[in-house]
């Protein structure tokens, strides 16, 4: 039996998983996550990054390849696994007639925690959550954005090193999704490593450390989102010159001689407001543009940058928007 | 061991919990058997005049260990439901993600089950006496019936949990519990065997309510029957080996 690797809290090596109708719904996926990432999983519904994540949590049983979390195999060790993480489903899993302390309380007590620390733990959560107020209420009263709240909460009462997500936000409104961005983006400064599955660019550009992004059961690429993002392409400035008593026309032929040297001539296009330039790692070398347009005159009145996005890294990869993919994919929920 | 009791206990306790807020569960257990006690004992009150009643005086005191029994079955006939709808919402999934055993899911299913059999037919038992009916075995016998009935609801409840496992249907699941109506009429719930068809002797005979029923009808009527309470045992243990064993086996060839 191959050993995990000693530096990484969660290891996949030649994943797969084939169901019973024969559908290989995941293909040989690889990869590791270090202490302390926010790791995500970027792909269309249906790409596979639940039935992976459920092998971690040991809920399903791999077909062929092998995983470990904090070193324990999740084939051989599925009760050590157990202690090391913390899982929050894609739809929060939740007794409804429990009350969101008794949740919390229940969870501590099935990991074994001391009571008094179980009541403790409970009520900084609730604290935490900003659910203290209804901690005592059944949580089938809860709104959508509480009960996910309230269960990723339950996945932190053991305080695991490692939290897995699937799909945290689905569904939640903008001001919920915001909110819940904050919260793990604190769980991870704290230490905490995490892995998450998401279809939301956006959520994983803001999010993630690092990002796999998974298509048809198998990772097409994975890296940091900028890196994959600028091996996409240029990002594109735009600087909206203010004409004073000069024609904007002079005005972008003046840029275009500033500077010449430091971009190459094709990289610089007008723009109805000015000029716009297609330069790699923008937020790096604009500095350096505005100095040089700076001392010659150029009355720069706004400026706008924008990156390739991960759905261009999606397209490049797959030929494919995840868009289009984000409906029509059944979940699979329960026992396979 | 100690681990899988533990972990029932805290479990059962959530169990217990989510029947208990909701009163409508509580209700649905007694009406039933309730409303055939008290108006059968009034409809048919005359009935007890026929020869194969023997000495019985009042349909009432004939009725009510049918009743008792009646309400041990209603209180488990539907059981599979709680861990169909939880295995749906994903519940079970996130309880399988503790370190817990497997078996301490099922087992936080069935324990709390035994009391609230066991519950639901002491309520029918004192509603019974309120109404005229008497145990002549005292306290004793009284806590010796709703053993029983809690011992029966236990063994049965597998006839629901059964179908739940293997569908993952609540259609094919209430289906199911409602074929088990039939065997509560087949039974000496109602009348004596000599009153009934021969071909329904026949499936009395072999019927495990009956010898229930038979059991907490000594304790009530006639005293500690030890052949009647031996008989019920045995019929239970046969039972709740057999549905048990059916419920062990799906639930382990669904959980891993």
């Amino acid at each position: 039996m191959t050993e995990a690797n000693d530096s990484a809290i969660i290891e996949v090596r030649d994943l797969v998983k084939v169901y019973g109708d024969d559908t290989r719904a995941v293909d040989g996926i690889s990869f590791a996550v270090k202490p302390g990432e926010l790791f995500g999983f970027l792909g269309p519904n249906g790409a596979g990054k639940t039935t992976t994540i459920r092998i971690l949590a040991t809920l399903l049983r791999q077909t062929e390849g092998q995983a470990w979390v904090a070193g324990f195999d999740v084939a051989t060790q599925p009760g050590e696994v157990r202690r090391s993480l913390g899982l929050a489903q894609q739809t929060p899993a939740l007794d409804a007639f429990s009350t969101g302390r008794e949740t919390l309380e229940l969870a501590g007590i099935l990991h074994r925690m001391p009571h008094p620390e179980v009541r403790r733990r409970a009520d900084e959560l609730l604290e935490l959550m900003g659910l203290t107020s209804v901690g005592d209420k059944l949580t089938g009263s809860y709104s959508g954005g509480m009960k996910r709240r309230i269960d990723l909460a339950s996945a932190l009462m053991h305080r695991p090193p490692v939290l897995i997500l699937d799909e945290p936000t689905e569904g939640l409104d903008p001001q919920s999704r915001t909110a819940l961005w904050e919260e793990l983006e604190r769980i991870s400064q704290a230490g905490t490593t995490m892995l998450l599955t998401t279809h939301y660019m956006e959520e994983a550009d803001r999010l993630c450390t690092r990002l796999a992004i998974i298509d048809n059961g198998q990772i097409v690429v994975d890296g940091a989102p900028d890196e994959l993002k600028r091996s996409v392409g240029a990002d594109t400035v735009v600087l909206q010159l203010t004409s004073g008593n000069a024609d904007l026309d002079s005005m972008r032929t003046k840029v275009r001689q500033l500077l010449e040297g430091m971009v190459p001539p094709d990289a610089v296009s007008p723009h109805p407001e000015g000029v716009s330039l297609s330069v790699p790692n923008a937020s790096a070398t604009v500095p350096a543009l505005l100095r040089r347009l700076d001392g010659d005159g150029v009355l720069i009145a706004g400026l706008q940058m924008s990156q390739p996005s991960l759905d261009s890294v999606f397209l490049k990869y797959t030929g494919r928007h995840i868009r289009e993919e984000a409906a029509d994919q059944p979940i699979s929920l329960g026992w396979q | 061991m100690t681990a899988i009791a533990f972990e029932t206990y805290y479990l059962g306790l959530r169990t217990t919990r989510r029947f208990l807020r909701v009163p409508a569960n509580i209700v649905s257990i007694i009406f039933f058997p309730l409303i055939q006690l008290f108006v059968f004992s009034q409809l048919y009150e005359d009935i007890v005049q026929l020869p194969g009643f023997g000495s019985q005086t009042s349909y009432l005191a004939y009725l009510a260990p049918g009743q008792v029994a009646f309400t041990a079955f209603m209180a488990v006939a539907w059981s599979g439901f709680g861990l169909l709808v939880e295995y749906r919402s994903g519940y079970t999934d996130k309880l399988r993600v503790s370190p817990i055993h497997r078996w301490s899911i099922l087992a936080s299913e069935m324990v709390p089950l035994f009391f609230q059999a066991a519950v639901m037919a002491g309520i029918i038992l004192i509603i019974s006496l309120l109404l005229g009916a008497s145990i002549v075995t005292g306290v004793g016998g009284f806590l010796l019936i709703i053993t029983l009935a809690g011992l029966f609801g236990l063994a049965l409840a597998g006839a629901s949990f059964i179908p739940a496992l293997i569908t993952k249907s609540e259609q094919a699941t209430s289906t199911f519990s409602l074929l088990l109506f039939p065997l509560m009429f087949a039974s000496t719930a109602f009348v004596p065997e000599e009153l009934m068809p021969d071909w329904m002797q026949v499936v009395n005979t072999w019927n495990p309510i009956t010898y229930v029923i038979e059991a907490i009808r000594s304790l009530m009527v006639t005293g500690y029957d030890w052949n009647a309470i031996g008989a019920a045992v045995l019929s239970i243990v046969i039972l709740g080996i057999i549905l048990q064993a059916g419920t062990l086996w799906a639930f382990n060839r669904v959980s891993r």
